[in-house]
């Protein structure tokens, strides 16, 4: 899909793609960045093609994820207007529902874990990249750095996740990382 | 993840027409996925054609394996070998086509990536196991970094680092620039 008709769709009264795929369009932007930097580093960087190779395969990652995203969270929303109409307690349907819940909950959990290493790629462009680009380095930081927040929120706002599900323990440990290794970034550039 | 011994394949055919039967086991282990991708990705063969073929090409190659000039040489042989049989089975006939038929096959998309992910695989022989467990971990598996560095036990902040260093020892591989791969425990 075009980037203009993503943004297009995306701001359309459908359903999806919604906040999930965008959180994870923007990891993939952010990793895309990194491998920029990356790029532009080779002569001074003895790693960079290794970072350029991981920057590649998370901005991929991230895209599955933003595609998958947006399948996932239209059949959760079906499945969610099906148990209104379902009688209260039917096993049948709360198993369904439960199910495409989870479903819904995996694609924002993968894209926050992915935030988080797109982050720390970012960090080690910032510290070992050419001077030139460090800024775009503490930029991808960040957005990848949000994008990582917002998944965490969509995991926790998940029908199917509970305060205490080791699911959401795990995005919020993406999402705090994500979050640390951003300020530390923004921090040196001060 | 499997790789490869340490034993080339010189060696291997050696001690196969010896008759051990432990290197024919580990020579088909080698070359068994080698075999399969030929005929499910380059020729698009069905599974079961795939099995056929599959069968009949480490069949040829055990009765064989006498004709064999150049031990060095076994993974083109059996290129060969598993080329001509696929384009038999294509033609549905027993007849064998000519090598000549053969080599049209050898320039397609499909086959170079056979040929690259072997290589690659043959190269990630030649890293210390952290190396190719890493890069299995991150490049295969999915796993992000903090999986990495808490199966692993390796602060997670170094992972990046890490698998950017096992790439660069790959590629020296790949290029045959750092045959040994000695040097750092990475």
């Amino acid at each position: 899909m075009r980037l203009e008709d993503f943004l297009e769709r995306l701001s359309a009264d459908g359903l999806a793609p919604g906040s999930g795929s965008a959180s994870a369009i923007m990891v993939a932007f952010a990793a895309r960045l990194v491998a920029m930097v990356a790029n532009c580093s080779r002569a001074s960087w003895e790693e960079a093609p290794g970072v350029v190779a991981q920057a590649i395969a998370i901005s991929d990652r991230a895209a599955a994820l933003a595609r998958m995203d947006a399948a996932v969270w239209e059949e959760a929303l079906a499945a969610l207007r099906d148990a209104e109409g379902a009688i209260a307690g039917d096993p049948r349907s709360d198993f369904k529902l439960q199910q495409k819940l989870d479903a819904a909950a995996a694609a924002p959990l993968g894209i926050a874990s992915l935030g988080a290493d797109a982050v720390a790629l970012a960090s080690l462009a910032a510290d070992h990249g050419e001077r030139t680009y460090q800024a775009d380095a503490a930029a991808a930081a960040a957005l990848a750095a949000g994008a990582a927040r917002a998944a965490a929120h969509l995991v926790r706002v998940n029908l199917g996740v509970r305060p205490s599900d080791p699911r959401l323990a795990r995005a919020l440990a993406s999402e705090q990382a994500a979050g640390e290794l951003a300020a530390r970034l923004f921090g040196a550039e001060a | 993840m499997s790789s490869h011994s340490a034993v080339t394949d010189a060696e291997l055919v050696q001690r196969c027409r010896a008759g051990d039967q432990d290197a024919w086991n580990e020579l088909v282990e080698r070359y068994s996925r080698y075999v399969y991708a030929i005929a499910v990705r380059g020729f698009r063969l069905s599974d079961e054609d795939a099995e056929d073929v599959f069968q009949d090409v480490f069949t040829r190659v055990y009765t064989r394996l006498d004709t064999l000039r150049d031990d060095s040489a076994f993974r083109p042989w059996i290129a060969q070998l598993t080329r001509r049989r696929c384009l038999d089975a294509i033609s549905g006939g027993d007849r064998e086509l000519p090598t000549e038929d053969v080599v049209v096959e050898e320039g397609s998309a499909d086959m170079g990536e056979i040929e690259e992910a072997y290589a690659v695989r043959e190269a990630l022989a030649g890293l210390t196991d952290t190396c190719q467990d890493i890069l299995d971990r991150f490049f295969a598996q999915d796993q992000s970094y903090r999986t990495i560095a808490s199966e692993l036990d390796i602060p997670s902040g170094t992972i990046a680092s890490r698998i950017a260093r096992c790439l660069g020892k790959l590629r020296d591989e790949l290029e045959g620039r750092n045959p040994a791969s000695g040097g750092s425990r990475e």
